[in-house]
């Protein structure tokens, strides 16, 4: 029990961190698209930077978001587990993505259309953030099924 | 001796506190429980226009308002940020009638909207002869970051704020697209020949200048265009706004966006032009005006920059691009939507909200 909820905590935070990553790197490769002088470093301070803002200093800490909808998704998948017969890493995994695609799109219809999360704006941003869910709820999939080894 | 120690530090104290507290200015309400009141116009001291967000246009007139909105109002988008907005006289007002109106336009049968700028001819309790000037391009899907606001320049060509409609932050910095711009048009909505970008095949002809987030106040001043805009957490700027230059956003910023995030860790780059105030935390600048009257002679040649949060209004005294001093005003209205100058020398406010007012501000 106490293994489990690590492990979820972990892959909330696998999640959030990347989420992160997707948002820092569609500011930033935009930035370099008009010619803005982004380095290296400017992109690494920037991310460590957004880790500790978006989860302290925002309207809403993005950490509770993720959790709210992982916790969600994977009680779903859990309870779905009892009558499918899929591995738990695809299960969680496609739990953990329609968990962040739901906070993507969910978010909007809170604020008049407004998307807070720049980086989930496009297409793309939807599909890569959407990734990083089914990572981390893959990760915590695997978790699991290496306990019942 | 003792008590009459006591009597004297009390007398003192009482006396520093009337006098301390002793405002020179005082409120009187013109007109309340009005829906989200945004802009303002004075046609004279006991005659005013205003807006409602919801899409009413009122008058007061002598001193009392009218209770049945003006007629002829086109369909606005009420929603978010979205309505009735912006609102100014044409120069010639007296003789003509002419007004122009900002408002959020609802695309029919598209869930977009954009912003629309219209000129109407004021009748007794209607608006006759209305003309679309201006529709931004593209519309937007979202209700927010439209702008809306107006003024002269003192050629007779009307600015237009265009804001970034939030989710488009980006197309602030393209010229293909009228997000985040100042628009420049003459009164019947043709484009003047010598606006900047007319010989630029790849810009829009309306534009004039460029860079710019949500601008919510913008006046002139003896040919100088200051603009005020709203930053996101942080970084709400007042501009000296030119044309052809680019005002960065959101390329640099010293704002952080909703989510806390870098949206860039720039403030300065070379060819975007520096505000001549900026604003962290945020004060949600919303109207502006400048001030000659002679009721408050104190405060003749400053710029009032009405805000949204916490709710007051800042005094700004300017030397063209400097900003020498600023004090903040009006803190005890709460959140004030818009400020004008009225030709009487008393300042107009216009209170936020679902149960908004307009308050006059005298002297004592």
């Amino acid at each position: 029990m106490t293994i489990n909820i690590v492990n979820l905590i972990v892959s909330i935070l696998i999640a959030t961190c990347l989420v992160i990553l997707q948002e820092t790197m569609s500011n930033m490769f935009w930035l370099i698209s008009v010619d803005m002088p982004v380095s290296i470093s400017n992109f690494i301070s920037t991310y460590f930077a957004n880790i500790f803002a978006m989860n302290f200093s925002g309207a809403i800490p993005l950490v509770a978001l993720v959790a709210v909808a992982f916790l969600i998704a994977f009680l779903v998948a859990k309870i779905l587990l009892n009558w499918l017969d899929v591995p738990k890493t695809y299960a969680y995994g496609v739990a953990g993505a329609l968990a962040i695609l739901s906070l993507v799109l969910l978010m909007p219809l809170a604020f008049y259309n407004l998307d807070i999360l720049a980086g989930g704006r496009s297409i793309l941003g939807k599909s890569i953030l959407t990734a990083f869910g089914l990572i981390s709820g893959f990760y915590f999939g695997r978790t699991l099924e290496k306990r019942i080894i | 001796m003792i008590k009459k120690i006591g009597l004297f530090i009390f007398g003192i104290a009482f006396a520093y506190s009337f006098f301390a507290n002793d405002r020179t200015y005082k409120y009187e309400v013109i007109a309340e429980d009005l829906s989200h009141p945004w802009g303002v116009a004075v046609i004279d001291k006991d005659n005013i226009l205003f807006t409602e967000l919801s899409g009413q246009l009122r008058l007061i007139e002598n001193g009392v308002l009218k209770p049945e909105p003006i007629k002829g109002v086109p369909e606005v988008l009420f929603a978010g940020q979205g309505g009735l907005s912006g609102i100014i006289l044409d120069p010639s007002f007296e003789e003509n009638r002419k007004i122009y109106l900002a408002f959020s336009s609802p695309d029919s049968g598209q869930k977009t909207n954009t912003l629309e700028v219209i000129s109407a001819k004021l009748s007794s309790n209607s608006l006759d002869e209305v003309t679309t000037l201006f529709k931004a391009s593209p519309s937007r899907r979202t209700a927010a970051h439209y702008g809306a606001r107006m003024a002269f320049l003192n050629d007779g060509t009307l600015l237009i704020t265009s804001g970034d409609g939030f989710n488009y932050r980006e197309q602030a910095q393209y010229l293909d697209n009228h997000f985040g711009k100042i628009i420049r048009i003459n009164t019947d909505g043709t484009i003047p020949s010598d606006n900047p970008f007319v010989s630029n095949n790849d810009a829009l002809p309306e534009i004039w200048s460029y860079g710019h987030r949500n601008l919510q106040g913008i006046v002139v001043v003896d040919g100088i265009v200051y603009e005020n805009e709203h930053g996101p957490m942080g970084g709400d700027e007042l501009n000296i706004a030119q044309a052809s230059k680019n005002y960065g956003w959101p390329a640099i910023t010293y704002g952080k966006d909703y989510s806390g995030a870098t949206i860039s860790p720039f403030t300065k780059k070379d060819g975007m032009e520096q505000p001549i105030k900026y604003w962290v935390p945020s004060i949600a600048p919303s109207g502006m005006t400048f001030y000659e009257g002679k009721m408050f002679p104190e405060w003749r040649g400053s710029l009032f920059i009405s805000a949204l949060v916490p709710g007051d209004v800042r005094r700004i005294e300017v030397d063209k691009d400097k900003v020498k001093k600023e004090e903040i005003l009006f803190d005890d209205v709460g959140r004030i939507r818009d400020i004008v100058s009225s030709p009487d020398g008393s300042l107009i406010l216009a209170t936020d909200g679902p149960n908004g007012k307009l308050i006059r501000v005298v002297n004592k």
